[in-house]
């Protein structure tokens, strides 16, 4: 065992990392073995693969997002919500107003900006626990979405529209047979993005290091407010960026939704590696997480189960994930 | 000369990288006081934390009332009447003292806590150890002394047959030291074993009975003390004489330039009206008893905490010093005395505990420029001999003389001309002591200024150009090296109003 650890080419990776990966392959085959004996259709498709990619997609950027606030040592229960509003404000802004579409995805990363800047600046600069501030903005967010759209449901155009169905292609585009994730490519894309902006530049690294130990950061002049605030506002606007693939995939939001995601997003960050008690994080595993998060969902449905034994089963990862976190914190000391 | 009643025999404990205990030995017997002696880093904290559980040995016994036993954790050792009486005390300060005795185990009444009753049985405890405290007092209202004794009491009350003393008079006066030697003496007397941790050779003189000495994780012996001499017992411990010779007259030329004044400053209850102010090259000593309020007009001075009225100057400019962001810009840097909590980023690099404060100088455009971040940390590495095997290495990994070099390595980044170095070598094992001193003496070479706050009287008369002298927040001493005397400063720490 310590001998696969040591090799350079799993540290590289990381250990943690690799056997999330062997999960994830593991569930997928029994997933399928599954469906085979209980004589449905076999699971081993393309269109299963899209359907849990199609989750994938808005969870991921959920759970980037709030991999930026975890490793802070806070957390974000609003951003499922504040998703869902982003969509109803922007997509309602679409149909009702008439507003064009490329500037309706930069009002629902702006609603999302709002959100985060609330909760960033209550948090960083007037110390309110991130806990309840982000339960607060979670109810704000399901209340605004639903006075804006007058308690409607939102309907985004589809593929088949003429003007406005093109953003549908950030999802995927289909050539012929084939199909194109093009969703996959971006969030692939954003995600080495946010791996960057957490290991290579000051704001990753005072993100981090203030989640490890705020006081002693501050006490080198460091001004710790602006790079905490600044982690609340990066997950809130990836929040926007998610409600653009959520209404890309299944095109109807309905006001008062919403937190269910948080957990999931917040689930797939801790299964990945990222520590709850902050300074310690990784875009990498949070990937993974949201990949195994979104297969669970699928595979689910697939062999016929009701959707609450999806989140028996994300829980019980949790705590498995919190456990291992704590196990290795303590080893560390 | 009492029967043994724990020996520990042939303990042996490795961390990753680090042999802690090499086969150690300990003998512990009743009505005895017995001093564990070394300097940090020697393994004494190691070892009692595998004799109380929370440790697990790798090798060698240990056998308490004739049996060979192993504790499982704390609690199980507590159960057995071994028993550590910590340096941070373990109180729950909004409880009565009573209350804090009998945690865990109250005294009920039906389903009811009986404080009553609690209140009752701490008083009988109490006048059993002659300790003159009220059972419902709140815990937080009492002096720290006060609160050791309680602690004490309620190691006697879960009928200990072995208390250990870690660092008992690191915070007490005078008086409170006085009376905790009357209450280990009479508990010496009723047949108590007793272990004492400390670093104060005068306490060991007075209150032990036996020492054991341990260096680098290995047992040097075990003498008596009342036929020992101080210098043989620090002979043990460091292996080689050590000599502190006190300075005897100010390094700083007449003419050098203030490069710091501060007046009046106000900040809270603990820092009222001090002024002074610090030349270009000096050390600047600050001596005074514990909680009087030297780390407050630093930290406010500092931008650390508000502070209430009073000027700043920096090279004869006023500044509006409000966070330690803007210390900082004015070339201020910090220096913690608790290291974990306000120096170092436990859980990050060398590499990246060196650059913190400094974080622009070391950027590629948005990037950081993680190449030129490990050159210098490692040339600081090399200059101030931090022993750590890369730059890469967490900081929790250091020991705490180390972990000082990085926060050292911090400022230096930083270039401050200004280091207020709040208690420098607390933690620190006497080789990395002198190490600090000689770097500081560097400094202030290098025209940089020091404001050094010491508890440690050597230390003060050693290294200060200057000395100022506070007690209960006030500036009550000002005094040129060549005058000052251990007595002297004592007298001005200790000018109450």
């Amino acid at each position: 065992m310590e001998k696969i650890k040591q090799n350079p080419i799993v540290k590289k990776i990381g250990f943690n990392r690799l056997v999330l990966i062997c999960v994830m392959i593991l569930m997928y085959l029994m997933f399928g073995a599954v469906c085979a004996m209980m004589g449905r259709a076999s699971f081993f498709t393309i269109k299963r693969i899209f359907n849990a990619l199609n989750y994938a997609y808005f969870l991921g950027f959920l759970a980037l997002g709030v991999t930026f606030v975890i490793a802070t040592g806070g957390i974000d229960f609003s951003m499922g919500p504040v998703m869902f509003c982003s969509a109803l404000v922007s997509g309602y802004c679409l149909t009702q107003y008439g507003v064009p579409l490329a500037l309706c995805i930069v009002i629902s990363i702006l609603v999302g900006a709002v959100f985060g800047m609330l909760n960033g600046y209550l948090v960083a600069y007037w110390k309110m626990p991130s806990f309840i501030t982000s339960m607060a903005s979670m109810m704000l967010a399901k209340g605004l979405g639903s006075v804006f759209t007058k308690t409607q449901s939102v309907s985004w155009p589809q593929i088949t529209d003429p003007v406005n169905g093109w953003y549908r292609k950030l999802v995927k585009i289909t050539v012929g047979d084939a199909t194109i994730p093009t969703g996959l490519i971006i969030f692939a894309v954003i995600s080495i993005i946010c791996a960057i902006l957490l290991n290579n530049t000051k704001a990753g690294r005072y993100i981090t290091c203030l989640g490890s130990n705020k006081e002693a950061v501050r006490l080198s002049g460091v001004d710790v407010r602006k790079w905490e605030a600044l982690a609340y506002v990066i997950c809130s606007m990836l929040a926007g960026v998610a409600a653009i693939f959520y209404v890309g995939s299944y095109s109807v939001v309905q006001p008062g939704l919403g937190d269910t995601f948080n957990n999931e997003a917040i689930a797939s960050c801790v299964m990945g590696g990222t520590s709850m008690a902050g300074g310690i994080a990784s875009i990498g595993g949070t990937f993974i997480g949201v990949m195994i998060v979104a297969l669970l969902q699928e595979g689910i449905r697939a062999v016929g189960l009701q959707i609450d034994y999806q989140y028996v089963v994300t829980g019980a990862i949790v705590l498995v994930a919190v456990y291992a976190d704590i196990r290795s914190r303590k080893r560390r000391n | 000369m009492g029967e043994v009643i724990l020996t520990m025999k042939g303990i042996d404990k490795s961390f990753p990288g680090v042999h802690a205990l090499d086969h150690v030995d300990l003998e512990i017997r009743k009505g005895e006081v017995l001093a564990l002696m070394g300097e940090n880093g020697a393994g004494k904290s190691t070892l009692m934390k595998v004799l109380t559980g929370i440790y697990k040995k790798d090798e060698g016994t240990i056998t308490y009332e004739g049996k060979e036993i192993e504790f499982e954790n704390p609690s199980a050792a507590q159960e057995a009447g071994v028993i550590i009486v910590h340096q941070e005390l373990n109180m729950l300060s909004h409880l009565t003292v009573a209350q804090n005795i009998f945690i865990g185990r109250e005294i009920m009444k039906g389903s009811m806590i009986d404080d009553a009753k609690m209140n009752e049985e701490a008083a009988k405890l109490f006048k059993k150890l002659n300790i003159d405290i009220d059972p419902a007092e709140t815990m937080g209202n009492l002096t720290v002394g006060k609160q050791q004794m309680c602690e004490i009491a309620k190691a006697i009350s879960h009928e200990a047959k072995v208390i250990i003393f870690d660092e008992p008079s690191a915070a007490l006066t005078e008086t409170e030291i006085e009376e905790l030697f009357k209450i280990i003496r009479d508990l010496r007397d009723k047949g108590m074993a007793m272990v004492y941790i400390s670093h104060r050779m005068d306490e060991i003189k007075a209150i032990t009975d036996r020492v054991t000495v341990m260096r680098d994780g290995t047992y040097v012996g075990t003498i008596i003390t009342k036929d020992s001499t101080k210098d043989d017992i620090i002979n043990m411990m460091v292996g080689r004489v050590i000599y502190e010779d006190p300075k005897t007259q100010s390094n700083v030329p007449k003419d050098a330039p203030v490069v710091l004044k501060v007046e009046h400053l106000n900040a809270g209850k603990m820092v009222k009206d001090v002024s002074f102010e610090l030349h270009k090259g000096e050390i600047l000593g600050f001596s005074g008893l514990m909680g009087a309020g030297r780390t407050e007009t630093a930290r406010a001075l500092f931008g650390a905490d508000p502070k209430d009225s009073g000027d700043i100057y920096i090279n004869g400019q006023k500044v509006d010093i409000k966070s330690p962001q803007d210390a900082v810009k004015y070339g201020i840097g910090y220096l913690s005395e608790d290291r974990k909590r306000y120096g170092v980023v436990v859980g990050k690099t060398v590499a990246e505990n060196t650059t913190m404060a400094t974080m622009e100088k070391f950027m590629k455009g948005l990037f950081i420029n993680k190449k030129k971040e490990d050159e210098v940390a490692w040339t600081h590495v090399k200059a101030l001999k931090t022993k750590t095997p890369t730059v890469d290495t967490e900081v929790v990994n250091l020991s705490g003389g180390n972990q000082q070099k990085v926060v050292i390595a911090k400022w230096l980044t930083r270039d401050c001309d200004i280091l207020i170095f709040d208690e420098p070598t607390r933690g620190i094992d006497i080789g990395a002591k002198s190490e600090i001193y000689t770097l500081m003496n560097e400094l202030v070479a290098q025209g940089k200024s020091i404001i050094m706050i010491s508890s440690e009287m050597t230390e003060v008369l050693r290294m200060s150009d200057r000395v100022i002298v506070m007690c209960e927040g006030r500036k009550t001493g000002e005094i040129d090296i060549s005058e000052a005397t251990q007595e002297n400063i004592m007298h001005m720490a200790t000018l109450r109003k």
